[in-house]
């Protein structure tokens, strides 16, 4: 061992200090990839394989999609020389990049929360003899990488589409790539400086502070974007005039997605100067951006820091203590269900990164759902309300999952080093895991299932439809949750306390893909239906109540089976465990 | 070497420490004594640079740790009680990361790490993740990294949780050896025993305030006048208890006063929380 040491100690070398920070969290990450060998294969194989059908899955549908507004612009106004299609085409890059702009920025401000305040290596490193701008340059770091990389997953089969409908030049992905560095800097920095400042006045703040600031910053930001696109227009009278107008004010010269966006094609026709130009705009702004968050951090950081370390021991609020509610409401409830439905929802509540996602969520949603009355002005047409409603389906489906994964799967893993509390308490593990899927259900529920309902009514739908839209819901509701308790009891991880580092593990990854493949199942019954009733009012017949029967029937089969068989295992290998 | 004056944390209403006033000299081992929830961690927080002081003042090596945090933090070294180590890194790469931060020398680093390892009992693991270290390694660990950069100044909250006596012996014997060549050693800890047999001097907190600080026989003595009947041994003849029970006496009598205090409805003292 001493000789192995000797080896490895003269390929040492000391590093900078910012290089020392960067170097460790390289070294973690080759480690933690190197730990991939340990797990299962299967549970590898699966992941590795419902990653690439994910991927592919994305790709074959943005495929679709740009060729359907291809088709649709080349018909309806077909010209010569530079078509409309091409124009719209052009545009929708804008709007990406619009919308990967401002997922990152949100997306930053959450991540670099945990990472600056809520990682147990702050204070670690807090103690150790560097400067505030290198803790916040080292810490940035791992905010840049960690949302790019997800952001680069999930765009990569959206941009390859893009680039095969519009047959581009392989200068576009080199351009998107070269482009797409600078780009992903800005939202970081952005959220780093918004998080700082949110931290540095609110910290010391009560919570209903936060919540009021929270919904606010939400609310204004999408009345500004709302007002500055003019997507109430098209909302409200639809035409194809209200939609170029939206999708060329897109292109507003001060956004970073428009420097991204106009580059990438500039530099695929040919326009290098032009190209080149916006790559400086997004470098030099990125570099500014940075500059002025390092500066943030410096100022602000180690107060905010300090109010909210010292803040989590002060005593709770009197005047809004929610628990008081929460105990009256669970009066009911037999014990021991009772104390343990407190201790998470307590838990939950007095985490802020926990209650600030789900607030956000719940606001996302909220505005979903504001915007589908739009969509009525297209319930006339048959072809159209068909699609509106699976669609409106699969995106309720897809928040859900999203929600179970990022705040049910962790809930096993949460109990963490105290699981022995549990495990010595006399009460059943399968009481424990059935407890945590019904609390999963009943929460979620109460949203999901609502949001089902405000958005059949917006929908305008039929009765049948109607039922089945919110049927469907809970069923999904049911599934979801059972899959994300079963799984989180499969993989549970003790030895993390951030839920957000326990979600971006493989059993949580397994878990929304999962999630996915059984949207997908439910879609294609609810499809069918639709389909089927399309059919049935054009050429008649009376099969359609088979049809409906036969859909629910599988829809109740798939949902039987992802609640079940997860839990079944997930409880066995608790069983099995040592704690 | 530490210095603190009219050093202050208030959460809210309530005062976590209170106008504490400290000086440690160099070469000296200082005990912190004081029940669950005195304040010794929320001392030790604001002598590391981790919390920031309501008021007052915290210098180490006569540099404040507030205004100089930089030049104040390469004299300290610290070991907490439940130490963070990088699960995914072996024993030897997180070495290399402490001695990044500390701006070591490659030649000075190489010569120091393995010296350290071996002197914490950790070389023979020095290669493995440490994810796999047991919890007594992990802190032999924390205290090899603490010392790797060779501090002026060791703060040491409550370090003997997972070690083994043998352990403990040789961590102690260690400090008090490097006190010996002028080190200055501010330890927080429960174990009186411990503190009996190391400290040169020794403080007492409760509820935020600093009660008592003197050697141990000095500690020992200031209830030998009034412990006949009070301390377990109730010996005539015997002036001292053990440190134990003096500490007992003393946070006993200080409970006292500020529940007569409260009693009395004087406002002429800290105001307190229960």
């Amino acid at each position: 061992m001493a000789m192995q040491g000797l080896v490895a100690g003269r390929s040492m070398s000391v590093r900078s200090v910012l290089g020392s920070i960067l170097w460790a969290k390289q070294r973690t990450a080759l480690h933690t990839l190197a730990s991939v060998r340990r797990e299962s294969k299967l549970k590898v194989a699966f992941v590795s394989i419902s990653a690439v059908l994910f991927w592919i899955g994305i790709f074959q549908l943005s495929r679709l999609g740009f060729r359907f507004l291809e088709e649709l612009t080349s018909t309806t106004v077909g010209t010569g020389g530079l078509s409309l299609s091409d124009l719209i085409m052009a545009r929708m890059l804008s709007v990406f990049a619009l919308v990967l702009f401002a997922m990152l920025v949100f997306s930053n401000v959450l991540v670099s929360f945990s990472t600056l305040y809520r990682s147990r290596e702050v204070s670690f490193l807090i103690i150790s003899p560097i400067s505030t701008s290198t803790f916040f340059l080292g810490r940035f770091y791992e905010c840049v990488t960690f949302t790019s990389w997800t952001s680069a997953f999930l765009g990569s089969p959206v941009l390859l589409a893009y680039g095969l409908e519009t047959s581009a030049s392989p200068v576009f992905y080199l351009a998107l790539v070269t482009f797409y560095l600078p780009f992903v800097v800005i939202p970081a920095a952005i959220g780093s400086i918004v998080t700082i400042t949110a931290v540095r006045f609110l910290a010391h703040r009560r919570r209903p502070i936060w919540f009021g600031m929270v919904g606010l910053a939400l609310t204004g930001v999408f009345v500004l974007f709302r007002a500055q696109l003019g997507l109430a227009e098209v909302a409200t009278t639809p035409s194809f005039q209200s939609l170029v107008t939206v999708l060329t004010k897109v292109q507003s010269p001060f956004l970073p997605s428009t420097w991204l966006s106009q580059g990438i094609l500039d530099a695929t026709t040919g326009a290098i100067g032009d190209s080149l130009f916006k790559l400086l705009l997004l470098l030099s702004n990125a570099l500014a951006l940075v500059w002025v968050a390092t500066l943030v951090a410096e100022r602000w950081f180690y107060t905010g820091w300090s109010s909210l370390t010292g803040g989590l021991g002060g005593s709770l609020s009197r005047r809004f203590d929610v628990s008081r509610v929460v105990d009256r409401l669970l009066r009911p409830l037999p014990e021991p269900t009772r104390s343990l439905v407190s201790k998470d929802i307590k838990l939950f509540w007095r985490d802020p990164a926990q209650w600030t996602q789900f607030v956000l969520f719940f606001g996302i949603m909220a505005l979903y759902v504001a915007n589908l009355r739009g969509a009525r002005s297209f319930a006339g047409q048959e072809s159209w309300r068909a699609l509106g409603t699976l669609l409106n389906l699969g995106a309720s489906m897809l928040i859900l999952a999203s929600l179970t994964t990022r705040f049910v799967f962790p809930l096993v893993s949460l109990e963490g080093r105290r699981f022995w509390i549990l495990g010595l308490s006399p009460v059943t593990l399968r009481h424990i895991v059935w407890q945590k899927f019904w609390l999963s259900v009943a929460t979620t529920s109460f949203f999901t299932v609502g949001l089902a309902v405000l958005s059949a009514i917006q929908l305008d739908l039929d009765r049948i439809t109607f039922v089945l839209s919110v049927a469907g819901m809970i069923a999904t509701t049911v599934a979801l949750s059972g899959l994300a308790v079963g799984l989180g009891s499969l993989y549970p991880n003790f030895q993390e306390d951030n839920p957000a580092r326990i979600v971006s593990g493989m059993g949580g990854t397994l878990n929304f893909l999962l999630s996915m493949l059984y949207i997908a199942l439910v879609a294609a019954g609810q499809a069918v239906v639709l389909f089927w009733s399309g059919v049935e009012r054009v050429l008649g017949g009376g099969s359609y109540a088979w049809v409906v029967a036969a859909a629910v029937g599988w829809i109740a089969l798939v949902t039987a089976i992802t609640c079940m068989l997860p839990l079944h295992l997930g409880l066995r290998n608790l069983e099995r465990a040592e704690f | 070497m530490i210095k603190t004056e009219r050093l202050r944390k208030q959460f809210g209403e309530k005062v976590a420490v209170c106008d504490l006033d400290l000086d440690i000299a160099q070469g000296e081992f200082f005990c912190f004594l004081g029940p669950n929830g005195a304040g010794k961690t929320t001392t030790i927080k604001m002598l590391t640079g981790l919390m920031r002081p309501s008021s007052g003042q915290a210098t180490v090596g006569g540099v404040d740790i507030q205004h100089d945090p930089v030049r104040a933090k390469r004299l300290l070294g610290y070991v907490p009680d439940h130490p963070f180590l990088y699960e995914r890194l072996t024993g030897r790469e997180f070495m290399q990361f402490v001695a990044g931060l500390y701006r070591m020398k490659d030649a000075v680093f190489l010569q120091r790490c393995d010296e350290v390892l071996e002197t914490f009992e950790v070389l023979h693991v020095a290669d493995q993740l440490i994810e796999s270290y047991s919890h007594g390694m992990r802190q032999k660990l924390s205290f090899a990294s603490c010392f790797l950069h060779q501090p002026q100044i060791v703060v040491v909250d409550e370090p003997w949780v997972g070690l083994d006596p043998k352990n403990i012996r040789e961590v102690k014997t260690y400090l008090r050896d490097r006190t010996r060549e002028g080190l200055t050693v501010f330890m927080s800890t429960h174990s009186l025993a411990i503190a009996e047999e190391v400290a040169d001097r020794v403080g007492i907190i409760h509820r935020g305030k600093l009660l008592h600080i003197g050697t141990v026989d000095e500690i020992k003595a200031l209830t030998s006048g009034q412990s006949e009947g009070l301390l377990d041994s109730g010996e005539s003849g015997r002036d001292q208890g053990t440190l134990e029970d003096v500490f007992l006496e003393l946070t006993r009598q200080a409970e006292e006063g500020v529940a007569l205090v409260g009693d009395a409805g004087s406002g002429g003292g800290t105001k307190y929380e229960r």
